[in-house]
C-alpha cells in the first residue's frame, strides 16, 4: 500500500467545514464532515484520510454525518480524529476500530501548587527521577502486580477499587470523565490472553506517542474558567498521555477477530475489514461492549498510578507531602471511546453509541455528566500537542452539542510519518535542541525521541483554533512543556 | 527480503518471498526487526513450537504475528530463528530465541497490534509477497 493524495470532493461548507457529499461513493449512507481550515485542509487531502471518512459514512445506522476533527490523519479502518454516532433503534453498529487498539487511550492534568521558579533549579533531577520511577517504553514491567481476580474487579470498579487500596483518593475519582468506570463492564468478556497482556502493565506508560510531561501555564485565555479550574499563569502542572496497555490492545484485537465473518452474517457489506463492525443489539456486539468497557476501566486505572507514582517522586524532590503540593487532578478525559449518550438529531432526542477514534468529548456548560464545580463552565478538554511547543485546556461548548455529538480535537495531529520523522533527525540530537528550548526529554532512545520530534505533528495552535472557530470548544490556558519522559 | 512502509502515525511491513513457508518467516523477522533496534543480538537458547489454524491466508499471517507479539508481551521472549511451514490453513513454527535481556537486546517500538488495515498476501510472478499495518 502506498500513501495517495486524497482525490475526492471536498466541499467548503463554511470557513471551518468541509463536506465529502454521500454521491462520492457507492454506500455511503451520510456526508462526510471535516472541521479544518483552509492552511489545514491542504494537509488533510495529502493522505488517505479523507477516503476513510467516506468509508466510516457506510456504516449502519449512522446518524447525521461521518465527523472528522481538523487534527485527523490517516489511520488503519477509521481515520484518526473521527467521530460517528449510531442508533441501536435503526440498526446501529458498534465497530472495535472505531474506538481503536488503545481503548480509552486518554490524558489527564494535574495542577501543583510550585512556580516554574521553584522547579528550574531541580528540574533536571525531577525529570531524571520520573524517568527512572515510572515505567516507560517496550516490554516495561510495572510496580503493581495484580493476579486475575484482583483485575477483573479493578475492571469491573475503575479507581474506586485503587481507593481501598490507598492509591487514588475521593477527589480523584470525581475528577475523572465517568468517574473512571463504565457502567456495564463484562471483565468476563475479557480473554486470559488480555489479562496476561495486562497483568504486569497497569501503571506504565507504554511508547510511541505516549508521555508524561512537566508543563507550565503559559498563558491564560479565559480568567473565569482558569480561576475554576485552579490554574494561573507560571504555575507548574503534569499532564500524562497513555491508555489501556496491552489489555486494551487485546481487547480490541479478540473482537476483531470474534466479527471475522460477521458483518457478512449480518447483511453488512464494508469497504474495509478494519471497520468490522455487529449491530449493538446483536450478541457480538454486546460482547465486544462489555470487554470495551472492561478495557477502559482499566485505562482509568492506569492513568490513576501514573499520576500517583508521579505525586510520589514529587514529594520525593521537593520533600512535602503531594497534597501540599497541591497536586490534585484537574480532569482526566478519554480521546479513544465509544459511550451511549443522548443527542439531538434532526430535532427529536435519541440515545446513540458515539464511537471517539482520537477525538475528545466536550460538553458544554451546563450538562449533568460534568462535575458540579465545573458545570457552570463546561467540561474540561486536555488537549496533548507536542514536546516542544504546546498543550492546551479547552472547555467544551454547545455547539459541540450542535455539530459534532459533543466532541472535539484529540491533540496536534500527526503530519510526518515516523519513517520521515527519522530521515528529518538524522545526525541531529533532539534531546539538545529541546535543552536549548529550556526543555529536558529523556527516552529510552533516540529514535523513540526522532519519531517524535515536534516538526512531525501540526501545530496544535491552529488546530486548536480551528475548534474555537467552529463553537467546539473553548481556551482556557496554553501550556508549555518544560520537562517530557518517553518510552 | 523486508522493507518498513511509510504509514503516518504506524508502520508497514512489506514481505516478499519465494516461498509462502519463507514469506511467514520473513514476516517474524521484520515484526522483530521493529521490537528490537539490534535484532542480530538474539540468540536461539530457547526453542518453542506454535500451531496456528485459518482457512484465510491473510487472516493466517495476522494470527501469526499477533501470536508472536503475544509471546513478546507476556513472556518476553525475542526470536532470531523461525522454521515456518504453511499448509491448507495451518502453521506449524519451530522457534528459537531467548527472554529479553536489556543489557544486549535494545528494544525499540512497542507494537500494540497488527492491523487489518491494507493487509495483504499475493502470489507475484517470483514468489509471495505480504503487506501489513502495525499499529504503534
Amino acid at each position: 500500500m502506498t500513501q495517495g493524495r486524497f482525490e475526492g470532493p471536498l466541499e467548503r461548507v463554511n470557513d471551518y467545514l468541509w463536506r465529502i457529499p454521500k454521491s462520492y461513493k457507492s454506500g455511503m449512507r451520510v456526508d462526510g464532515l471535516i472541521f479544518a481550515d483552509e492552511r489545514l485542509i491542504e494537509h488533510i487531502r495529502d493522505d488517505q484520510a479523507p477516503e476513510q471518512v467516506a468509508n466510516v459514512a457506510t456504516l449502519p445506522g449512522i446518524q447525521y454525518a461521518s465527523l472528522a476533527m481538523p487534527d485527523i490523519h490517516w489511520g488503519y479502518g477509521f481515520c484518526i480524529g473521527g467521530v460517528c454516532a449510531t442508533d441501536p433503534e435503526e440498526g446501529g453498529v458498534i465497530s472495535p476500530g472505531g474506538v481503536g487498539y488503545d481503548i480509552n487511550c486518554g490524558v489527564r492534568l494535574v495542577r501543583t501548587r510550585l512556580r516554574y521558579e521553584e522547579v528550574q533549579p531541580k528540574l533536571r533531577q525531577l525529570i531524571e527521577a520520573l524517568f527512572r520511577e515510572i515505567p516507560t517504553g517496550v516490554g516495561k514491567t510495572g510496580k503493581y502486580h495484580f493476579d486475575k481476580q484482583e483485575l477483573r474487579r479493578l475492571m469491573s470498579e475503575g479507581p474506586r477499587y485503587l481507593l481501598k487500596r490507598g492509591l487514588a483518593t475521593e477527589r480523584d475519582i470525581e475528577f475523572t470523565e465517568a468517574q473512571g468506570r463504565l457502567e456495564g463492564a463484562e471483565p468476563a468478556s475479557v480473554s486470559d490472553r488480555a489479562l496476561d497482556r495486562g497483568a504486569e502493565q497497569c501503571g506504565t506508560l507504554g511508547s510511541g506517542n505516549h508521555f508524561l510531561e512537566v508543563q507550565v501555564v503559559d498563558r491564560i485565555f479565559d480568567a473565569q474558567a482558569a480561576q475554576i479550574l485552579g490554574l494561573s499563569e507560571g504555575q507548574v502542572c503534569i499532564m500524562i498521555h497513555s491508555g489501556s496497555r496491552g489489555l486494551g490492545y487485546q481487547v480490541c484485537d479478540d473482537a476483531l477477530h470474534m466479527l471475522r465473518n460477521i458483518p457478512e452474517k449480518y447483511g453488512i457489506w464494508l469497504p474495509d475489514r478494519q471497520l468490522a463492525c455487529a449491530p449493538i443489539h446483536s450478541p457480538e456486539g454486546q460482547k465486544y461492549l462489555g470487554a470495551m468497557r472492561a478495557a477502559a476501566n482499566f485505562a482509568w486505572c492506569n492513568r490513576q498510578l501514573l499520576m500517583w507514582q508521579a505525586r510520589e517522586v514529587f514529594q520525593q524532590i521537593f520533600g512535602k507531602p503531594w497534597d501540599e503540593l497541591g497536586m490534585h487532578l484537574v480532569y482526566d478525559v478519554a480521546h479513544n471511546i465509544a459511550k451511549l449518550e443522548e443527542h439531538t438529531i434532526d430535532g427529536r432526542r435519541k440515545r446513540v453509541w458515539v464511537h471517539r477514534k482520537g477525538a475528545t468529548r466536550a460538553f458544554p456548560p451546563g450538562h449533568p455528566e460534568i462535575p458540579q464545580a465545573y458545570r457552570d463552565i463546561g467540561q474540561p478538554v486536555i488537549i496533548p500537542g507536542d514536546m516542544g511547543r504546546a498543550s492546551w485546556v479547552l472547555v467544551g461548548q454547545a455547539g459541540a452539542m450542535e455539530k459534532s455529538f459533543g466532541t472535539t480535537c484529540h491533540g496536534a495531529g500527526r503530519m510526518m510519518s515516523r519513517t520521515a520523522a527519522i530521515h528529518e533527525a538524522r545526525g541531529r540530537r533532539i534531546d539538545k535542541e529541546l535543552e536549548s528550548q529550556g526543555i529536558i526529554a529523556r527516552a529510552r532512545s533516540w529514535k523513540g525521541l526522532a519519531e517524535e520530534q515536534p516538526a512531525a505533528y501540526k501545530d496544535v495552535d491552529v488546530v486548536v483554533d480551528v475548534v474555537e472557530k467552529a463553537g467546539l470548544s473553548r481556551k482556557v490556558a496554553r501550556m508549555r512543556p518544560i520537562g517530557v519522559i518517553k518510552g | 527480503m523486508y522493507e518498513v512502509f511509510e504509514h503516518t502515525a504506524d508502520l508497514g511491513l512489506r514481505i516478499r518471498a519465494a516461498t509462502l513457508d519463507e514469506l511467514f518467516a520473513e514476516a517474524g523477522r521484520a515484526l522483530y526487526s521493529v521490537l528490537v533496534s539490534n535484532p542480530e543480538s538474539i540468540r536461539p537458547l530457547k526453542q518453542l513450537r506454535v500451531h496456528l489454524q485459518t482457512s484465510d491466508l491473510e487472516y493466517l499471517l495476522l494470527d501469526w504475528l499477533n501470536e508472536l507479539l503475544f509471546l513478546f508481551d507476556t513472556q518476553h521472549l525475542v526470536f532470531c530463528q523461525f522454521q515456518v511451514h504453511v499448509e491448507d490453513g495451518s502453521l506449524e513454527a519451530h522457534l528459537g530465541g531467548e527472554p529479553v535481556d536489556s543489557q544486549r537486546h535494545r528494544l525499540d517500538h512497542e507494537v500494540k497490534a497488527v492491523t487489518y488495515h491494507g493487509l495483504k498476501v499475493r502470489r507475484t510472478t517470483d514468489g509471495w509477497l505480504a503487506e501489513v499495518i502495525l499499529d504503534i
